[in-house]
């Protein structure tokens, strides 16, 4: 008997901690071991930081070290590296940055990886599949290969690495960062491969696009001359990067040699419609003569997928050669943005189309040989191991062919199915391309400049420079596909090699201004250059209306200074409304409209294109032209309407339809028996949009709240993410979609007597939910407020009133 | 009463002690140990390690908790559905004294079993 009750006890007690100790599965996902989660002695409460900030020892060793470096953080929690060699800088940037991102730097190597699987389980799966079926690791691979040849180079970027590695060393579990206690797994080693990775990550969000499928299915469907009618690439309102003043008159190139497209067999597919990411970036620079202090300036907001923990990491490195602040992204040594004691840069994406598809001729049904001009080529099978947690690891074979790998091999109803993807990203980049940052952080002048950014390989980007000696440039940079006329809109026939690409466009080719009357240079992710440019290039996406905005902002800005830069930054204005909405409601039949209707007209002709957080008419235009948009392509959807099967026209072409052909037969709704115009459109879509907040009141609104904004956790943990009400648009300049806007809001003034800086960004230093440092960032950057930016050039520069913290690291 | 209030303290000391670099559930090991050796009643050692183990649980995480603010303990609450800061800090604490709990209890049953008479003379 009293055997019995110690057993029963014993049993209880057992069963209890065996209670707490599995994974509890809650929908598709798992919640972590309660008693391992719960404990206060390791587990979350230990990321509980203090409200003061995370503890940082005042002295560690690190191995690796030729000197001392010491560490000032200001109280934004900015690290200020003060170090005798650039070598022992980036060792104390790796260790730092895994001091505070290191789940942020595993997740974005694992996404390009393909390994989320180990982490998440079978719903990662298909993510996984796709990142390695489209090279992502074959891409890092190369990029590493390339990266070898420069001794140097790697030097650098080993040291970073293992000051990455010097941080998870010394980790206990206890301290593991929170996300890593939360879905039970442990931090792994960094290396340089793992570096490669994030950089064809970024490639991925920057340059993996395309709609070459659409294009060809779309063109062999309507036919040539009603694609061009519908599709033009051209839009004469745009304002390119640079524009022709005859710098290219003597490059002869001739275009008009036509690629073989590829003829599909079938005749169309139905495509599920992708959400169209509208990323996008600005940059500008201007003349000292349009700034009131006379020294030039130099502003970036890249637009990015808002997370948390924050895409970037302020950061100051000053050694002997480089004296240099700015952000950097986690994973990769040195600063992506940033400015030095002599010049600034800043990026937006060029957005050029790097990525093509060929149609492979298969010799055998096994689909093992391929054929180039009549000659015959094995494939290559790349095997993808792909670890699943939970399951067994999963084994995955991709054809690779000379064009690239055959992404779509696996799925025989997949149209994609025979062709292989071409991406500039594969190709090996050149050995100092990992420098080119690095060479930037040390620029002094436009030649430095020049030279630093023609190693850089991909995502091509739009450079904007300005230096204290009084230049200001852009140029538009990266390995860009020395094209023919159309080659890469379409899928291309893939046995002929005259249609490969022919090589890149040289560097001196590349569009570049320098210095130009206007006073200065700008970039909005438009075209890089008006059609006359001697080299053809397309995109699945050129931005066609913050680019005119800014152009105007710029041509009549006069006696700048920080403040004028941060309100065009946060400028609301909407070019796409202010040409549309003139149009539409001359089109609109009032006289279908009751009261409420005519009330709304009233207050929509008073709207000033601005989408104000406040205001209450933005959200009416926004579905109205929404509402307008998809009853016109109606043709292009699929009978359900949710899926696209055809290519949608650019929104600047149908504003045009709508103003110079209304009669046109797009207008006609295929449902309907009648013929409408675009007046019969425009007023259907108002009546619809009166519906859709007559059936939704909560919806009529203010803007703000119409459309939140969504800052999420990169693990989509609603909990750790943040929702913030505010303007803009993707149109605006102030561009701010759902989950899509200004990741670093950046104003550099280049002298006359020093430099100074401002900026934000919607986040925090610290990747720890338990932080306060998390988010401490979100609220100002929301409101349109900046830091002023500590650039000491000595570390007893930095004001002792904003500083937190002063860390000595020494050699072991 | 005293006897309680000793198993809680040698609970809570040993737990403590062994909560560094130990995994967590050593609280019951704590409590097991504080059950054999002074629980004098089922009810005694039951009480007197979850008072130990309660307390044990809730202090380390309470000072973390007023050291960050109460911020993280929001956020693991939003986590789980829209508990409270103190929700959270009351779950935490409710799982530390459980343990401590179940574990006096089972050292308490074990010495009754195996040396029930070394126990009479205690008493």
């Amino acid at each position: 008997m009293r055997g019995l009750f110690f057993f029963v006890s014993l049993a209880a007690v057992s069963g209890y901690i065996g209670l707490l100790s599995i994974s509890i599965p809650l929908g598709q996902q798992h919640l972590p071991a309660l008693g391992d989660f719960f404990n206060p002695f390791s587990g979350f409460w230990q990321n509980a930081e203090p409200a003061t900030g995370p503890p940082i020892p005042r002295e560690v060793k690190l191995t690796g070290l030729r000197g001392k470096v010491e560490v000032v953080y200001d109280d934004m929690l900015v690290p200020h590296i003060f170090a005798e060699h650039l070598e022992d800088a980036l060792r104390a940037q790796g260790y730092i940055t895994a001091q505070h991102r290191l789940w942020q730097m595993d997740l974005t190597a694992r996404r390009a990886a393909g390994r989320l699987s180990e982490v998440f389980g079978t719903r990662a799966l298909e993510l996984d599949r796709l990142a390695r079926r489209r090279g992502l690791p074959f891409a890092a691979e190369n990029a590493l290969r390339g990266w070898r040849r420069s001794p140097e180079g790697m030097r650098l970027l080993e040291a970073y690495c293992e000051g990455v590695n010097a941080w998870i060393k010394q980790l206990k579990p206890a301290n593991y960062p929170l996300e890593f206690k939360l879905l039970g797994y442990k931090p792994e080693p960094w290396s340089p491969l793992k570096t490669a990775l994030i950089v064809e990550n970024m490639a991925e969000t920057l340059c993996g696009g395309e709609n070459d499928l659409l294009a060809t299915v779309t063109l062999e469907t309507l036919g040539r001359k009603t694609f061009d009618h519908l599709y033009p690439e051209w839009n004469s309102r745009q304002k390119p990067i640079v524009s022709d003043t005859g710098q290219w008159r003597n490059i002869q190139r001739d275009l008009n040699h036509q690629p073989a497209l590829s003829h599909s067999s079938s005749s169309f597919f139905p495509i599920v419609e992708k959400e169209p990411i509208l990323l996008g970036s600005n940059n500008w620079a201007v003349a000292g003569t349009k700034t009131q202090s006379g020294a030039p300036m130099l502003c970036n907001d890249p637009h990015l997928t808002l997370s948390l923990p924050s895409i970037w990491f302020q950061l100051h490195i000053c050694t002997p050669e480089v004296n240099c602040y700015g952000v950097s992204l986690q994973g990769i040594p040195g600063i992506i943005i940033g400015f030095n004691e002599h010049i600034a840069w800043a990026v937006t994406n060029a957005g050029h189309d790097v990525a093509d598809w060929y149609r492979i001729r298969w010799v055998d049904s096994a689909r093992t040989r391929y054929q180039i001009d009549e000659k015959e080529f094995p494939i290559t099978w790349r095997v993808e191991r792909i670890a699943v947690r939970g399951q067994e690891t999963i084994i995955d074979s991709v054809r690779y062919t000379r064009w690239g790998p055959v992404t779509y091999d696996n799925q025989p109803d997949h149209p994609l199915r025979d062709c292989a993807f071409r991406w500039v990203t594969h190709d090996e980049p050149s050995p100092n391309e990992m420098r080119t940052f690095l060479f930037l952080c040390a620029a002094k002048t436009y030649e430095d400049y020049r030279k630093a950014i023609a190693y850089y390989h991909a995502p091509a980007q739009n450079f904007a420079f300005a230096s204290r000696q009084g230049d200001i440039a852009i140029t538009v940079q990266g390995k860009l596909p020395a094209r023919n006329r159309e080659q890469g809109r379409f899928i291309l026939e893939g046995s002929s090699s005259a249609n490969a690409w022919a090589g890149f466009i040289p560097d001196e080719h590349l569009p570049a201004l320098r210095s130009p009357q206007q006073a200065f240079v700008f970039s909005a992710n438009q075209h890089s250059t008006p059609p006359s440019y001697p080299y053809y290039y397309t995109s699945r996406d050129f931005d066609d209306y913050r680019g005119r905005r800014l152009y105007d902002r710029l041509r009549t800005l006069q006696r700048a200074n920080a403040d004028s830069m941060a309100r065009i930054q946060l400028d609301n204005f909407s070019q796409r409304a202010a040409d549309a909405l003139p149009i539409m409601l001359r089109l609109l039949d009032q006289h279908r409209l009751d009261a409420q209707g005519k009330q709304w007209v009233t207050e929509l002709k008073h709207w000033d294109y601005r989408y104000e957080s406040a205001s209450t008419i933005a959200p009416l235009y926004e579905v109205w032209f929404d509402t307008c948009y998809a009853l016109t392509w109606d043709e292009m959807m699929d009978s359900s309407g949710q899926k696209q099967r055809l290519l949608l026209p650019e929104r600047w072409r149908f504003i045009e339809l709508l103003e110079k052909a209304p009669t046109d037969p797009f207008f006609d709704r295929i449902s309907t028996p009648q013929r409408e115009t675009a007046s019969d459109i425009v007023t259907e879509a108002f009546l619809c949009m009166q519906r859709f907040f007559k059936t939704r009141p909560s919806q009529r609104t203010n803007w703000g709240k119409f459309r939140p904004v969504i800052i999420r956790h990169l693990a989509q943990i609603e909990a750790f993410s943040r929702h913030v009400e505010v303007g803009g648009h993707s149109t605006a300049l102030n561009a701010l979609s759902r989950t899509h806007g200004p990741s670093w809001r950046v104003i550099v003034e280049l002298g006359p007597d020093q430099v100074r800086a401002r900026g934000v960004y919607p986040g925090g230093q610290s990747g720890n939910p338990g932080s306060h440092f998390y988010d401490n960032f979100l609220d100002a950057w929301a409101q349109g407020h900046y830091y002023d930016l500590l650039f000491p050039k000595v570390l007893e520069d930095l004001p002792a009133n904003r500083l937190f913290a002063h860390q000595i690291l020494l050699p072991q | 009463m005293k006897n309680l209030t000793i198993v809680g303290l040698i609970t809570f000391g040993i737990g403590l002690l062994a909560a560094v670099g130990m995994p967590w559930w050593s609280t019951a090991v704590a409590g097991a140990l504080a059950g054999w050796f002074r629980a004098k009643s089922n009810n005694q050692s039951f009480w007197g390690g979850f008072a130990g183990g309660l307390l044990l649980w809730f202090l380390f995480a309470f000072v973390r908790d007023l050291e960050n603010d109460g911020l993280l303990a929001q956020r693991i609450g939003a986590l789980f559905g829209g508990v409270s800061r103190w929700g959270i800090l009351g779950l935490t604490a409710l799982m530390g004294g459980l343990l401590g709990g179940f574990g006096a209890l089972t050292g308490y049953r074990g010495r009754v079993w195996v040396s029930p008479e070394s126990l009479a003379k205690a008493r």
